[in-house]
């Protein structure tokens, strides 16, 4: 336990090591954040009544949940797990007494850490800035369960980048190819990363209630929302767990035949 | 710039893009995802802009067909600068190995070779489409075709913006050694032209008009295209994009005389 521990301080201060493209890393959500933001101000200027089952308060504040949900959810040391195997420098971890996994997922949380610490600080200038109503969830358990859902958000995205990150076994010139199309792709349109899934038509969300992408971003803002309740909030948890057991599988099997397959090139 | 010196820039530019192109088809597996990648983003946001204006009924005074021409107008000035630009991502390595060292040795514009250096021949193979369903929404909203030269003449406006922008972003690059972020942060920027400017409010909206010009860009095109645009907002675009131009060769500059080629 306390190697993991040492491995999330250095990492920690590592963050620091390029501090300007941190704080540009930040600039950059809080840019994306202000698109959003303007996008739905403007569609619910001149609307008292309710769209895509949001009225204002809800949808501006699915908007600002975003900048805590991307932060702790999306913010993921471990998509550098692709350069290694590409490099050939897993190897050097393999040889060391450290559980390869653990280790990435300890780096991944002091980087979520540090994007929290920011993103409050964020949350803060915009709220003063663009001054928007909130909505405030005080019901405690949907809090305890919108708590629970990041939680299996967190572990679903950890396990699809690590899905992503063994095509470089095979082929070490696709690492970033394959991260392109899942994380910046999928992710950022089917987990509800740029809008709330709701406007797309009922059809289509329910496919996509069977994919484990809207319980990246989308659905633990439904819970914090109060927008799923009940056997829907039940079925939703149930859905991202069964999601985890299977990528947890999946990942194991093709990470098991990429060593296989490997064959260290560069080192 | 006599003729007989543009042809041999343009000689250079259909050498480098060639050899370019030959790395990337060299890895067709590579070339096709991010081909896949690209194409299923620009479904996907059409897709939304589509359901979203659909469901509101309009996008600030905007209908469906309009928004989507916004977008495709924004996707048309982003990609073509992406095909022509994309050497700048990565121009931070030229600089920490101390190999734009041997650029500028070389017997042309070192400005040129960074900025126009690695055509992408992925961005070349979406253009055709692109411009064909432009063309296509483009002839939904019945243009005059007065409206369509001050359009084609703004869109070449919002290409020297964003050839200004890149060479801001490399000369940033040079003095803090930060070019991947920043060239980020520029897409970001630009990204909010993908909606018609007119969802930001004062004083966004106006920093984006006149400081950072992503509306002459992006939005000042397709407001022509629909006829919203009058003489003195096409003048003053013209005129906002060749001070952005004339600033950004300034930068570039007075970035070179600070290289200190220390890498190499």
């Amino acid at each position: 336990m306390n190697k993991y521990l040492q491995v999330f301080k250095i990492s920690f201060q590592q963050e620091f090591a390029y501090p300007l493209s941190f704080v540009m890393w930040r600039v950059r959500n809080v840019l994306q954040i202000f698109v959003v933001f303007f996008l739905w101000d403007t569609v619910f200027s001149f609307r008292e009544s309710v769209l895509f089952g949001y009225d204002r308060d809800r949808i501006l504040t699915y908007v600002f949940g975003l900048i805590f949900i991307k932060a702790f959810v999306l913010s993921a040391r471990a998509q550098d797990v692709a350069g290694e195997i590409a490099r050939g420098e897993i190897i050097n971890y393999l040889l060391k007494p450290v559980n390869y996994f653990k280790y990435w997922l300890t780096r991944d949380i002091s980087s979520k850490t540090l994007n929290l610490i920011f993103a409050v600080g964020e949350f803060i200038l915009l709220y003063l800035i663009l001054k928007p109503p909130f909505y405030f969830q005080t019901n405690p358990v949907q809090i305890t369960l919108f708590l629970i859902s990041i939680g299996l958000a967190i572990l679903t995205y950890f396990l699809l980048l690590f899905i992503v990150n063994a095509i470089p076994f095979w082929a070490p010139e696709m690492g970033w190819g394959g991260h392109f199309l899942v994380t910046v792709i999928l992710v950022e349109f089917l987990s509800g990363s740029l809008f709330p899934l709701d406007i797309l038509p009922v059809n289509i969300q329910n496919v996509l209630s069977f994919t484990p992408f809207p319980y990246i971003i989308f659905f633990p803002l439904q819970v914090y929302l109060g927008k799923v309740t009940g056997i829907l909030l039940f079925k939703g948890i149930v859905v991202a767990i069964f999601w985890i057991i299977v990528l947890w599988f999946f990942m194991n099997w093709v990470w098991s035949k990429g060593f296989k397959a490997y064959q260290a090139y560069g080192r | 710039m006599d003729v007989r010196r543009l042809f041999y820039y343009f000689k250079i530019w259909l050498f480098m893009s060639k050899n370019s192109f030959l790395m990337v088809l060299n890895q067709k597996s590579v070339l096709l995802i991010f081909l896949i990648g690209k194409v299923l983003r620009f479904l996907f946001f059409i897709a939304f802009l589509f359901f979203l204006v659909s469901g509101a009924e309009n996008l600030a005074g905007y209908n469906s067909t309009q928004s989507i021409f916004f977008f495709l107008s924004f996707m048309i000035i982003d990609t073509t600068s992406q095909f022509f630009f994309r050497e700048v991502y990565r121009f931070r390595t030229y600089v920490v190995t101390g190999d734009f060292d041997l650029i500028l040795a070389k017997p042309m514009s070192a400005l040129f070779r960074v900025l126009m250096g690695g055509a992408d021949v992925i961005d070349l193979i979406t253009l055709p489409p692109l411009y064909a369903a432009t063309s296509y929404v483009g002839n939904l909203l019945s243009p005059t075709p007065f409206q369509v030269f001050i359009y084609l003449l703004l869109l070449l406006t919002g290409l020297l913006i964003t050839t200004a922008f890149h060479i801001i972003v490399i000369s940033f690059g040079i003095i803090t050694l930060e070019v991947d972020h920043s060239i980020m942060i520029y897409r970001d920027i630009t990204a909010m032209g993908r909606f018609p400017i007119d969802i930001y409010k004062e004083p966004l909206k106006g920093i984006l008009t006149y400081f950072i010009p992503v509306a002459i860009m992006m939005t000042f095109p397709a407001k022509a295209f629909m006829g919203l645009v009058n003489f003195q907002g096409l003048l003053s675009a013209i005129v906002i994009g060749g001070v952005f131009m004339f600033v950004a060769l300034r930068f570039w500059n007075f970035a070179l005389k600070k290289y200190t080629s220390a890498s190499s």
